[in-house]
């Protein structure tokens, strides 16, 4: 078997990162020093990345503009506002904008007036695309859990309202929600925690393609 | 973290460390491969992606939230390995495919998986790192849904596969793939997100099938090992919980246990 220098570099230093950061968290103080040092260093990346992540937005869309491509205007629209936005912060820092002493920052009143009130918007939308969702569901194809998904949709959502006379369905909807919901939901998160641990396992022992190839 | 918990934690770690070596090492040696069950999402893959070269749309993959250095940082690890095999097959097509995220922590891991799938297939002239694109918002944020009903739509998609970390605003992508005709397969680790996907997806993708993707899509034995490995441990669960759930009707302390495992 060939062995790639690089890669069994990236091996030994996920692995032995991965080991004392773990024995950091479960087994002793001592370690935990290291361990903490290691997850400070994840944080310094991680701050690196949103730089990264900034020349990957301006990248895209400088590219979408000069080409014209399909919504090149909505990219024209997003970096403008993004230099905006970052114009105006670092005016705040350096204390070039004061706002008065009870008022709000600039940056602030932007986010809360315009990113809050499009995202509640949005969040209205969210109910009927989820209603879209299960009328496609049964459009698609007909099939015994389909029509069982809609059935406790419907239950769940009309025991929901606020009227009288629904006190049967109301103790339907409580039991669905405290038996076979909770237990689904348990089974799928313990799924997810059995594929976490099998992944894990395979990135201590060296065997994930980030660090193999 | 309490003593019991931080015992059954190494306990768990310790059995998936051992039985992942183990597995890998048998599995290996074994001459026959073993049959795995079928995951209707997996076997349609395929399909969307030649759909998508014949249509010469793209094909568009997305991490949701999911990135490295948060507690998702496994799920994106897998989500990439999902990813590597469809751009592997989606390389051959003249438009690219579109890997999108909110977390920016996500951008390396996905250029690495786009470059690495180029040059499995020696196309590396191909790769562009353009074709990773970052809508910077937060974890459950509808920024990244509308963000990406209008990239669907821009660049005239073919089929989006959606795995990683998504809330119930997935619906919106999922209306618009659907309004759209174009293909839609989606996974995450969220509940709502993941009741959302059964509705919306082409085929369902649950829980922890998102983690065994590469035994799916390629013949690797390392790779089926961590599906036989999953499979060992689920039994495993499974026989342990009944054993405490039997254990629990006869002695009121098993039930203790029986509750931290479950986390109830």
């Amino acid at each position: 078997m060939r062995i790639r220098p690089g890669a069994a570099l990236t091996s030994a230093v996920a692995i032995g990162f991965g080991v004392i950061t773990l024995a950091g968290l479960l087994v002793s103080d001592d370690v935990s020093v290291i361990s903490d040092l290691l997850l400070q260093l994840v944080v310094v990346t991680i701050a690196i990345t949103v730089l990264i992540g900034l020349l990957n937005l301006l990248t895209v869309h400088l590219g979408r503009i000069f080409k014209t491509q399909g919504g090149w205007v909505y990219s024209l629209v997003m970096l403008i506002s993004a230099g905006l936005v970052i114009v105006l912060t670092i005016l705040e820092r350096t204390d070039v904008i004061e706002p008065d002493v009870g008022e709000r920052a600039p940056s602030a009143i932007l986010l809360e007036s315009v990113q809050v009130s499009i995202e509640s918007a949005l969040g209205g939308l969210v109910f009927f695309a989820l209603v879209y969702g299960a009328a496609r569901l049964m459009r698609r194809r007909v099939t015994w859990w389909g029509i069982l998904f809609t059935a406790v949709l419907m239950i769940v959502l009309i025991g929901a309202l606020p009227v009288s006379g629904l006190s049967r369905l109301l103790d339907v909807r409580d039991w669905l929600l405290e038996v076979p919901v909770s237990a689904g939901s348990r089974g799928i998160l313990l799924g997810i925690a059995l594929g976490t641990v099998v992944t894990g396992a395979r990135v201590l022992i060296g065997q994930d393609r980030s660090y193999r190839e | 973290m309490d003593s019991t918990t931080q015992v059954f934690t190494i306990l768990i770690i310790l059995i998936g460390v051992v039985l992942t070596t183990l597995i890998t090492q048998f599995t290996r040696r074994k001459k026959t491969p073993y049959a795995l069950r079928n995951i209707p999402a997996y076997a349609v893959i395929p399909g969307m992606i030649g759909a998508a070269i014949e249509a010469n749309r793209p094909v568009h993959l997305s991490f949701g939230s999911a990135g490295i250095g948060n507690e998702n940082t496994l799920l994106a690890l897998a989500s990439a390995e999902l990813m590597f095999n469809v751009i592997e097959r989606a390389a051959i097509s003249p438009n690219p495919p579109i890997i999108t995220m909110s977390d920016a922590a996500a951008i390396p891991l996905a250029q690495d998986t786009l470059r690495k799938a180029y040059q499995s297939r020696d196309m590396l002239d191909r790769y562009r790192a353009s074709s990773v694109r970052w809508y910077p918002s937060g974890p459950r944020s509808l920024v990244l849904a509308a963000a990406l009903t209008g990239m669907m739509a821009d660049d005239d998609v073919q089929a989006n596969v959606l795995s990683g970390s998504f809330g119930a605003e997935v619906a919106l992508i999922g209306s618009q793939a659907g309004r759209r005709n174009q293909s839609l397969i989606v996974t995450s680790d969220q509940l709502d997100g993941q009741a959302v996907a059964l509705a919306m997806s082409d085929e369902p993708l649950i829980g922890e099938e998102i983690f065994v993707a590469g035994a799916y899509f390629n013949d690797r034995r390392a790779l089926l090992a961590a599906a036989v490995t999953q499979d060992v441990l689920r039994w495993l669960l499974i026989i342990t919980i009944i054993i405490l759930v039997i254990l629990n009707v006869a002695d009121e302390e098993v039930g203790d246990i029986l509750d931290v495992f479950l986390g109830g």
